[in-house]
Parts: C-alpha cells; structure tokens; sequence
C-alpha cells in the first residue's frame, strides 16, 4: 500500500537503460533499453533464446547487468526490493512432497505482504484443490498454483516467465481470467513473456519485442491496432 | 428486479487487428438497437467483464466510457452499470445506426456508378 501512495505518478514501473550483459564474454543482452508504464499489462514477446528470462531475472535484482541500468519505480533494481516483485519464473518448481495447502501456508508465512482473503478468493476461481499434493499434479494444476503463489501477494510489479508453457487450455483461460481480474483496480503493473501470442494478444497494453539480446520495438497496443495491426502480424513483421 | 447480463466470448466476434473496444462499443450498440439487451439490463462490472471475455480492464473500461457517452448505459456509484431506461436515446443511437449503414450503401452505389435508389431498383428488380 504504501509503495503506491509514495510512488510518483508518471515513474515507469520498470526502465532499462542500455543494459548489457554477458554471459562467458557471449554478448545475451545488447543495449536495450525500454519502459513500462505503472498499472499496464504488458508482454514481453520473443522467440526462445531472445533473452526474456534473463532480462526477467534482472528486474529481481538477482542478477547484475554488465552495463547499463536496470530501475523499478523510479529507484535502481536490487535484492533489498523482492518484497516489490512477485516473480514466477520459467518451469519454477514447488516442494513435490507437500500438498497444495500446506505449500500455501508456508508460503503465506514466508511472504510478509501475503493477502489470504486474495488467496481464498483466488484459489477458488482458479480451482486449486488444497488436498493434492504437488508431485500429482498435472502441468496444468501446477502453473495454476504457481500463479496464485504470485498473485495472492500485494506485491506491486508481478513478473510471469512463461505461464503457458504446457499448459492446457482450460488452465490457460483461468490463468488469463485471473490475471486480468486481478489487474482490474489498476493497482498493480504486469509483465508477462510469452512465445505463445495468441492466448495473451487481446490482454496486453504493451507489447516489447526481443530477439536476440536486442529490442527489436516497443507498442501500444491500441495504436497498433489503430494502424490496422495486430499483435500477430507486428510479431510476424519483426520475427519473420 | 432487472435482467442481470453476463458476457461470454460467444457474444462478440473480434478482428485483432482494429482496436477492440470499438468493436465492443459497436456489437453491444447492435443488441441494444435490437432491444437484444433490454432497457434497465444490469451489465457486469469491468473487473468482471474483463475477467470473462479475458481482455485488457482498459479495453471494458473504455468500452462503457464511450457507451456512456452516448448515453446508451448509465453508471449508479455503489450500483452498477444498466442499460438506460431512456427511449429516446436509443431511439437516437438506431437512427445513428440506420444512418451510417445508408452513408456506407450509397458509397456501394458510387463505386458502381449508381445513386442509392437505382441501386435499390436494380437489386430488386426481376429478371
């Protein structure tokens, strides 16, 4: 509550600033630079191998760029802010021997801003049955988890490594329902990466596109669509 | 009690590259033209709709902004959103309607060379 009162109206939620990075002197990152503006949804779109998830991963603060900055709401990404980023990431894996319900309460014990009305309510809509245990649960079942782990915290900025991967269709729509549901105050920023356009176009408000280590461009939806342009042909013209 | 409306994605065919609110401005403007959404209908809240058509909350947000606008749904603080009761603006909105889809016909005519009516005749005539 209180990042959002004191945060500064027209402060980026996230700015890259000719950010690089290497990886044993190959080049993963490439000047890039972009912003997202507080309270959008936007996606982060690329082929596999582009860089998504270490650019993810620099927004965590986990990992340091080479060059460049990388800031969230106006002040410099590090370790010290991960009670601001509700991160999920790419094939993150949850305690097998643990049943969803018990995952949840450690979790809630272990995430000071925890909201459990948000946990009730969303676990029912994305239909997470408490009594399974992780180990049995289908991909699909998993990733719902893993999305409400994310959600039910107040955290102001989630970040989604690819959500969808495996996941099936029905589980797919309950994510995107809920990520937009829970959007819907304008409260918090998302960023979502994704190789799978289709499920996600109709949901972003931004999309920045990556291929290898470079931003390859940066839209507002609306006046891509005002231009006549999809998601997917904008995606096709710049991958293609 | 007035009619409650919820929104399925089977309600509106949607052209990903047009901006979507303007599709839904335009599909929710037909049914009520049609009288498909009745006078005093409750429609979901944004949070709602946006959830159940999974789209943007800006994208609904700017949807009912713009219906509002043309006073084809009223907003109660504490309420909700429903159709208006109001006759004559959706009397108003049709007229809107009937008059854009002429503009768009004569435009037919002129491609061809015709006025409206001749293109009228012509299409009714027998053979």
């Amino acid at each position: 509550m209180r990042n959002e009162e004191t945060r500064n109206l027209g402060t980026p939620a996230i700015r890259f600033k000719n950010v690089e990075v290497k990886v044993k002197r190959k080049r993963v990152l490439a000047d890039v630079s972009f912003e997202i503006e507080a309270g959008c949804l936007a996606g982060l779109l690329g082929p596999n191998g582009a860089g998504k998830s270490t650019l993810m991963r620099l927004m965590t603060g986990l990992m340091v760029p080479d060059r460049g900055d990388v800031e969230l709401f106006g002040r410099p990404a590090d370790p010290s802010r991960l009670g601001e980023v509700s991160f999920l990431p790419d094939r993150g894996q949850l305690p097998a021997h643990l049943t969803a319900g018990e995952w949840l309460g450690f979790a809630a014990r272990l995430y000071p801003d925890w909201d459990g009305a948000r946990e009730a309510e969303l676990a029912e809509k994305l239909g997470v049955e408490r009594s399974k245990r992780i180990g049995s649960l289908s991909r699909g079942e998993e990733a719902r988890l893993q999305l409400l782990t994310c959600l039910s915290r107040q955290a102001p900025l989630i970040i989604l490594d690819e959500p969808f991967t495996g996941v099936d269709l029905l589980s797919r729509e309950r994510i995107a329902s809920a990520v937009v549901g829970d959007m819907a105050d304008g409260r918090r920023t998302f960023l979502i990466a994704t190789h799978d356009i289709r499920e996600m176009e109709q949901l972003f408000d931004r999309i920045v596109l990556i291929g290898d280590g470079t931003i390859r461009g940066s839209y507002e939806v609306d006046e891509l669509r005002s231009s006549g342009r999809s998601v997917e042909s904008c995606y096709r013209e710049v991958f293609a | 009690m007035p009619p409650i409306r919820t929104w399925t994605m089977d309600d509106f065919r949607l052209d990903p590259s047009r901006p979507l609110y303007e599709q839904f401005v335009e599909q929710i403007r037909a049914m009520i033209a049609k009288g498909e959404l009745e006078p005093g209908t409750r429609l979901p809240s944004v949070r709602e709709t946006a959830a159940s058509l999974r789209v943007n909350p800006t994208t609904v947000m700017k949807t009912y902004q713009e219906l509002e606008r043309l006073s084809l749904i009223v907003t109660y603080r504490g309420q909700g959103t429903f159709v208006t009761e109001e006759e004559e603006a959706i009397r108003r909105s049709r007229k809107e309607l009937a008059v854009a889809a002429v503009r768009q016909m004569e435009e037919t005519a002129k491609s061809i060379g015709l006025t409206l009516e001749q293109l009228w005749a012509l299409a009714r005539e027998k053979e």
